[in-house]
């Protein structure tokens, strides 16, 4: 319910009436901070609980990347943890060599698990392609983020592995999910519009979660501030090649104008996914012939990128 | 004489800034939106959409 202009001008929470730091379009809703922590809390706790997606006694191996998304992923699983016995955390930031960007974010990821008293373990893309990826980038900048995701991706499972985890989870958020639905179906690319990550079913992979997929990226910011967690960083330098910007900003424009439309492209994900279930959709999973991961071709993306080099 | 933005959204409208990509504070403190500015008011833009 919308509330009327209140104290020194701002509106006043929908539930106790104190000043409001964040308007929910869809919900056309105030919150205040406090209502906002626990609103946000109890999504992800809902989303973990109503797919399964942690079990008792799971290590959960969490991508930190020291931003924002990352930061509240994993101060909400430490506080919702609890709830699941024996389940624990390990914090893993993975170091892709950016100069002037990535140094501050490491040192946020570092402050942050030590404040929270998380394990955290550091994996390079040295350590993984022997190159850093300001390196592998020279004169093929505008691939910057495929070659990054590809290789930050087998950087964090590895790495996970490594430290005994049974479940990676990834700071992904309703916005990101939507802008995914989106670029997969503007490419017609139905096979990796239904490679679910959030299901623990897929036995030769490591099973990713995102429990922060239903939170929008605005409240997971309010989130951290109003609890001052958030900590302004500088931008990564390839982020103008990024082909998602431009989604993003277009589905920016349309949920401006149509409030709720990031959960409605979302949740017709799910409706194709239950109708295409058992359907030959997916390409069925293959070992690359090079280093035995699982993937759907001959070979893998990091050894398809590596003969590129 | 423009008496300027009234409120943090029209600020930002002006600005040609999206309220789902900044948060916004006034005097240090997060708001929506919806809240009345003033000209003596500091206010903090913080862009929280990046990357690919």
């Amino acid at each position: 319910m919308e509330s009327p202009v209140g104290e020194k001008g701002v509106p006043a929470c929908g539930i106790c009436g104190e000043p409001a730091v964040i308007f929910q379009p869809a919900d056309r809703r105030y919150l205040c901070g406090t209502h906002l922590v626990r609103e946000v809390e109890d999504l992800v706790r809902a989303t973990v609980q109503e797919n399964a997606l942690i079990r008792p006694g799971d290590r959960i191996a969490v991508g930190l990347s020291g931003g924002k998304d990352s930061t509240a992923l994993l101060v909400i699983l430490s506080r919702i943890l609890p709830a699941w016995p024996g389940a624990n955390l390990v914090a893993i930031t993975v170091d892709e060599g950016i100069a002037g960007y990535r140094a501050d974010t490491i040192r946020a990821a570092q402050s942050l698990t030590g404040r929270l008293g998380v394990e955290h373990r550091m994996v390079s893309f040295a350590d993984i392609i022997g190159q850093d990826l300001d390196h592998l980038l020279i004169g093929r900048e505008k691939e910057a983020c495929t070659v990054c995701g590809i290789l930050r991706k087998k950087a964090l499972a590895d790495a996970a592995r490594t430290a005994g985890a049974t479940v990676v989870a990834t700071g992904h958020n309703l916005d990101d999910e939507a802008q995914s639905v989106l670029m997969n179906a503007f490419r017609g690319d139905l096979p990796r519009l239904l490679r679910t990550t959030d299901a623990r079913t897929a036995a030769d992979f490591l099973p990713r979660i995102k429990p922060l997929a239903a939170v929008p990226e605005k409240e997971i910011a309010a989130y951290l501030f109003v609890q001052g967690f958030f900590t302004e960083l500088p931008e990564c330098p390839y982020t103008k090649y990024a082909l998602r910007a431009e989604v993003r900003t277009f589905l920016s424009d349309y949920e401006s104008a149509h409030p709720g439309t990031m959960q409605n492209l979302v949740a017709s994900k799910k409706t194709i996914e239950r109708c295409c279930a058992g359907a030959p959709v997916m390409e069925p999973l293959r070992r690359c012939r090079e280093c035995g991961d699982p993937c759907s071709g001959d070979l893998c993306q990091v050894c398809r990128l590596r003969h590129s080099l | 004489m423009d008496p300027g933005p009234a409120t943090v959204g029209e600020l930002l409208g002006g600005l040609g800034l999206h309220p789902q990509e900044v948060i916004v504070a006034r005097n240090g403190t997060l708001v929506p939106e919806q809240a009345a500015i003033g000209g003596d008011d500091e206010i903090r833009i913080i862009r929280i959409a990046h990357g690919g």
